[in-house]
């Protein structure tokens, strides 16, 4: 009797296990993260899994490298700003692809899907002897830019776009509305959910991106979050402890993010992938 | 404790007077300077900056500390889109570059040959820099190769200083055994994502990557052959402890992992950055290899100021190079003693700084040691691919430890470094 | 009457819809279109950094005789024919069983194993580095378990080197991508389990034979997604080898961290760094096809 109940509980245990397994693996770097920026450099270096007591040094010598109002300030508003912008931009576009349909614009749109293919390497040249043209090198202008009009993003608002009631712009159009006021009146409230993944997505792109603003932004005053770690990183005596303070703190605006969106963020996916 | 010798300090005034009268034209700008490392040309460049505002209130410095790599980067970006207003005035470039930069942007760095007098620095620095009769840039360190050791683990394996003195490499591994059984320490840390080894094994023979007319010469190149063999040897003798990077190298004698270090002599600054370890080092001439030319001295990187054409502050930054790199003999005392920067100003090396002993070597004389290797350096051609070759050659370091046939290996980096070097 | 006139009212539509989509045609126009265009240009010219002459074909030829160029090809393919089955199927698996309606504290799983996409490449690669280190703990509790009895050497051995990339990028995205399978899968009739359970078809083939056909236009979609992202693989290669140079041995080199190599590292080659980039591009738009041909045909 108990071994019959037993084998009928073994593929829940073992599905509690596996998770479990899956879980811990996905949260240990962030413990980690936590426990070395309470550790000296050495100690990160072996692997010391307790506490230790170098937390006020670590975050002491890393404020004395890094000028952290100013760093902050710059990755927010290029993510801010950078996600803001995205969103209007390609969420226009994903309406704009999805309730007006020509051929003309069905060729543009797959010739738009195409270009995800091409690589960000391939684009950097031309893309930084634009910026200088423009003169807005050492800008966060130039950071933001080449980003806005994102193919993925184009592509997320025209799926989502499937799921808004076709009645409700009818309905709209019969009151006498333009298409300007259904997609500002309607449909953005409405598509709430799909915009608040939208920003989950695009604002880690943002403040998570790299390469681009490494080579675009030249000067310490415009330097993000990002650059400064991997400078840390990267520098001829890197302290561990101290990179770890900036590794803490590049990880709290998304994580805040994705925890204060969470529920939006799963509805949305929902709405772009019926 | 360093202290000012007569002379310098008659140096420093006389220099003083002099720019008084030199310095007739007024400026007043900001100059840019991008470099990398804080604890050496970041803090050298500040030190620099300092004496020249001194002189000079209406100067100001703006010195941008980037890793290395980035620097290359933003450097190689802004120069191959055109973009000259994103560059600094001045920017530093390690000498195994040089050439690829002056050959692959004409106009790009502005010539200096008028206003400096290049007469009295080594000639090896000059001649990197040069290009079509026309000198550009401010030669700065010297890579300097030296044998660091810990005279604390070398002692309890039994080993004295005078032990260290003039080996070969087949003898370091000897003692490199000796050290592992008796101290449990590994005899030196190898970093195989890096050529460096290699280099300086290879220079100290005399032979680089490309023949004196920069073409490419490995199949045939005794000494990068022998240097080879002999990294082979370290690596089957295990001997060694492998190190990813430049950090984790770093790493392998920071924490007291490994006995030895050896490298160039501006590895000095992080060295004595660890103070617990203070008296515990001692520096020794490199191991020399048993091959025809084979020397006890050699070079690893060292690097120099350029100024960028297109600057603002052209005249200006060549002003302040010319009057602090050029001229200005206690700067390199001071430099030295406090970063181990060994300049290559040859009139520099009479300073008192560099006859002083140094406690934490235990009291010997190093910087005089290193000025005696420099003399000694072998000259070879950096050519322009050396970075296409090196990243050849660090590809089969793992292949080398597995007991590869070195024909085969040369070959190999042959056949890979002239598909790099079109 | 202005907008009694057929026509007029028909072009002030038509223009209206193009207002839609016009920033975004305009932004793409400039910031991808004029760039693609720009590198094509440039892939027909060689030489040194600015210093360049027409080349022609030139650079095609040197493609297939330069052997760096066929490792970072190879590292590339095999990057990506390993990793994205693991990841793919694990995250299908995780869906699955985060979608049974009784599972407790499946809010907590989910949440957990989607934490990684938070986190910045640059940033989880410094933590991964330091995890990995030779002494780190990462070692220490593989030893610990007995799994390995000598440490493994992550960032030194070719082989382990590969393999600490295909674990971090797994680590970074299998959450993502279960999010999308998770999402699709509440879209599924729950009955058609409760027949099959019922029915006494095991959990396995529940998974095989609902799951996995229900789910094919999502599991398409991330394929072809994670094809892309790892064909163009660069971030988190660069970030996690040493100096990001792509070793040891060139082991964990991509045609991504390559044209960067060719663009930054070595003498200035933005012709043939540019033929490079053409290669991942034709390598994706194969793929992709390839991909949509195969599971087009077993519908």
């Amino acid at each position: 009797m108990t071994t019959q109940r037993f084998a009928r509980a073994l593929p829940d245990i073992f599905q509690y296990v596996f998770l479990g397994i899956a879980a811990f693996l996905s949260i240990f770097p962030f413990i980690w993260m936590l426990i070395g920026a309470t550790n000296k450099n050495n100690d990160i270096i072996q692997g010391r899994l307790s506490i230790g007591s170098s937390l006020q040094d670590n975050i002491a010598s890393f404020l004395t490298k890094v000028d952290l109002p100013l760093v902050m300030w710059n990755s927010i508003k290029i993510a801010i700003i950078g996600t803001a912008i995205t969103m209007l931009v390609s969420s226009l576009a994903g309406y704009g692809f999805e309730m007006f349909r020509s051929k003309w614009r069905e060729r543009i749109y797959s010739a738009i899907l195409l270009t995800l293919m091409v690589p960000f390497a391939a684009l950097m040249i031309p893309l930084f002897k634009m910026m200088g043209w423009g003169g807005l090198i050492n800008t966060h202008t130039a950071v933001i830019l080449p980003g806005i009009a994102s193919a993925f993003i184009i592509f997320y608002f025209r799926q989502a776009s499937k799921a808004f009631p076709t009645e409700l712009r009818d309905a709209a159009k019969m009151d006498g509305l333009k298409e300007w006021q259904i997609f500002f009146y309607i449909y953005v409230p409405v598509m709430r959910s799909t915009y608040a993944a939208a920003f989950v997505i695009v604002f880690m792109l943002n403040w998570n991106n790299y390469l681009w603003p490494l080579i675009v932004l030249q000067s310490n005053e415009t330097k993000t979050i990002t650059l400064v770690i991997s400078s840390l990183a990267s520098s001829y005596t890197p302290n561990f402890g101290e990179v770890m303070i900036g590794v803490i703190l590049a990880t709290l605006p998304t994580l805040f993010v994705f925890f204060v969106m969470q529920r939006q963020f799963v509805q949305g996916m929902l709405g772009s992938v019926k | 404790m360093y202290h000012k010798s007569i002379l310098s300090r008659f140096a420093a005034a006389a220099l003083a007077g002099a720019s008084l009268f030199a310095s007739t034209a007024a400026f007043a700008g900001e100059v840019t300077i991008w470099c990398w490392d804080p604890n050496f040309n970041v803090a050298i460049m500040k030190e620099a900056a300092a004496r020249y505002t001194a002189k000079h209130p209406d100067t100001t410095f703006n010195i941008v500390d980037f890793a290395k790599t980035d620097v290359e980067q933003k450097l190689q970006t802004a120069l191959s889109s055109g973009t000259t207003d994103a560059l600094p005035d001045i920017v530093l470039i390690e000498d195994y570059g040089a050439q690829k930069y002056l050959q692959s942007f004409p106009g790009a760095f502005a010539p200096m040959s008028d206003k400096v007098d290049y007469s009295g620095f080594a000639p090896y620095k000059v001649q990197l820099m040069t290009l079509d009769d026309k000198v550009y840039g401010m030669p700065f360190d010297s890579g300097v190769t030296g044998l660091y050791y810990r005279r604390d683990y070398l002692e309890q394996a039994g080993f004295k200083p005078e032990d260290m003195q003039d080996l070969t490499w087949d003898r370091f591994i000897e003692i490199g055994r000796e050290v592992e059984a008796k101290t449990g320490h590994k005899m030196m840390g190898l970093d195989v994502n890096d050529a460096g080894f290699i280099r300086i094994l290879m220079q100290s023979a005399g032979g680089w990557y490309f023949d004196d007319d920069g073409n490419l010469s490995i199949e045939d190149n005794a000494a990068l052959r022998a240097a080879l063999e002999t990294a082979q040897k370290i690596m089957k003798a295990g001997v060694y402890k492998p190190a990813a990077g430049w950090n984790d190298w770093v790493a392998t004698f920071t924490s007291g992992d490994v006995a030895t270090v050896t490298t160039g002599v501006w590895i000095t600054g992080t060295v004595k950055a660890q103070a617990d370890q203070a008296g515990k080092w001692g520096v020794a001439p490199i191991p020399k290899m048993n091959i025809e030319g084979g020397t006890h001295a050699s070079n690893l990187g060292g690097s120099s100021w350029y100024v960028l054409e297109s600057s603002g502050e052209k005249d200006e930054a060549i002003d302040f190079l010319n009057e602090i790199y050029a001229k200005d003999i206690d700067f390199y005392q001071k430099i030295l003693v406090n970063q181990g920067a060994v300049g290559s100003l040859m009139a520099a090396r009479t300073g008192a700084a560099y006859s002083e002993p140094d406690a934490f070597f235990g009291g010997e004389k190093v910087w005089q040691n290193f000025a005696d290797w420099l003399a000694k350096v072998p000259p070879v051609n950096y050519g322009v691919f050396t970075n296409e070759v090196d990243t050849a050659v660090f590809a089969h370091l793992p292949s080398l430890a597995k007991d590869a046939n070195i024909d085969d290996v040369l070959k190999a980096i042959h056949s890979q470094a002239e598909g790099q070097i079109q | 009457m202005e907008t009694a006139r057929p026509g007029g009212l028909k072009r002030y539509y038509d223009v209206n819809e193009w207002l839609f989509v016009g920033p975004a045609l305009a932004l793409i126009a400039l910031f991808m279109l004029y760039p693609i265009a720009y590198s094509l240009y440039l892939s027909a010219f060689s030489g040194k950094g600015m210093m360049v002459k027409f080349a022609g074909f030139g650079n095609i030829i040197r493609l297939t005789k330069d052997p760096v160029f066929i490792t970072a090809l190879t590292n590339t393919i095999t990057f990506f024919v390993i990793q994205v089955p693991i990841m793919i199927t694990l995250a299908l698996i995780l869906a699955s069983l985060l979608n049974n309606p009784r599972l407790k504290f499946s809010g907590f799983f989910r949440t957990a194993i989607f934490l990684p996409c938070v986190s910045s490449l640059v940033a989880y690669s410094v933590l991964f580095k330091s995890m990995f280190a030779l002494d780190g703990v990462v070692n220490s509790a593989l030893e610990t378990i007995g799994i390995i009895s000598e440490p493994i050497s992550w960032f030194t051995e070719p082989f382990w080197a590969k393999t600490l990339i295909i674990i971090a990028l797994t680590w970074r995205w299998t959450g993502y991508n279960m999010i999308f399978y998770l999402a699709a899968l509440q879209n599924i009739d729950r009955s058609i389990y409760e027949a099959a359970r019922i029915d006494g078809v095991p959990a396995w083939a529940r998974f095989v034979y609902i799951t996995v056909p229900m789910l094919k236009p999502v599991i398409l979609f991330t394929t072809v997604i994670s094809t892309i992202g790892t064909i163009q693989l660069f971030d988190e290669v660069y970030n996690l080898s040493a100096e990001g140079k792509g070793g040891p041995a060139d082991s964990t080199l991509t045609l991504s961290l390559y044209i960067y190599n060719l663009t930054f590292r070595y003498m200035p080659s933005f012709g043939y760094a540019a033929t490079v980039s053409y290669v991942i591009v034709v390598l994706v738009a194969l793929l992709s096809l390839l991909q949509f041909y195969v599971a087009r045909e077993r519908r």
